[in-house]
């Protein structure tokens, strides 16, 4: 089973995506999958990104499991 | 009791400035944080003048996220109760974005803790602000929790 990766506000803008999914490899972390996605996705390139996996700020070194939803966005600006 | 709950619908400050109120406590602080017309921008220094905002959650974390605020906020403070409503969606200039309510037996508790929590929430809640202009549009970004990239 794939992962789901949700975008928001900026990140939805750039990509045109709200949702996409993506292969989960073996020991694929956060780190690793943002830079994947960010190949995918060039224009996220000149932003800097967070990545949360099931609803949790992600560390970097983090493994994403088949099934995790993941969301990339950038720094929060609520209040 | 706490609370913590997203919204499209306006904000009454009053009455969630009321739901925190309890026998015990003597003072409520309550911020009311409202969309504001002119921003200067951080790095040009130029104001702009904004026309109305749209604010976007990602509404199950960010419930989470003020969750762990506020219960953060209880282990830091001596404080009763809390209460935190966003809004989102499209506001026009000077409608309440967000309400922080936070009783306590004494006024001192109240203020350090509703400070702590807008500059916490600000840092962490997932919460976007697009400012909307004349001109164009931006999502504004603030200051990140960790670097990724």
């Amino acid at each position: 089973m794939p992962a789901r990766v949700l975008f928001f506000g900026a990140t939805a803008d750039i990509t045109g995506h709200r949702e996409i999914e993506i292969s989960v490899s073996d020991d694929l972390t956060a780190e690793a999958a943002l830079k994947e996605i960010v190949r995918n996705l060039p224009g996220l390139g000149s932003h800097k990104l967070l990545i949360s996996i099931n609803q949790q700020y992600a560390a970097q070194d983090e493994i994403i499991r088949d099934g995790d939803e993941l969301a990339i966005f950038t720094a929060v600006s609520g209040g | 009791m706490d609370f913590f709950e997203l919204t499209t619908e306006p904000l009454d400050i009053t009455s969630v400035a009321r739901r925190v109120v309890p026998p015990e406590c003597g003072a409520t602080v309550t911020l009311d944080g409202y969309a504001r017309r002119f921003t200067k921008d951080r790095e040009t220094g130029e104001v702009r003048e904004t026309l109305h905002l749209v604010y976007e959650a990602y509404e199950p974390m960010a419930i989470k996220e003020m969750e762990k605020l506020v219960k953060a906020a209880h282990e830091q403070f001596e404080i009763t109760n809390v209460g935190i409503v966003h809004r989102l969606g499209k506001l026009e200039i000077g409608e309440t974005s967000i309400v922080i309510s936070v009783a306590a037996p004494h006024r001192k508790d109240a203020f350090a803790a509703c400070e702590w929590l807008i500059r916490e929430l600000k840092r962490t809640v997932p919460i976007w602000k697009k400012e909307v202009y004349a001109d164009g549009e931006q999502w504004v970004e603030g200051e990140l929790v960790t670097q990724m990239s």
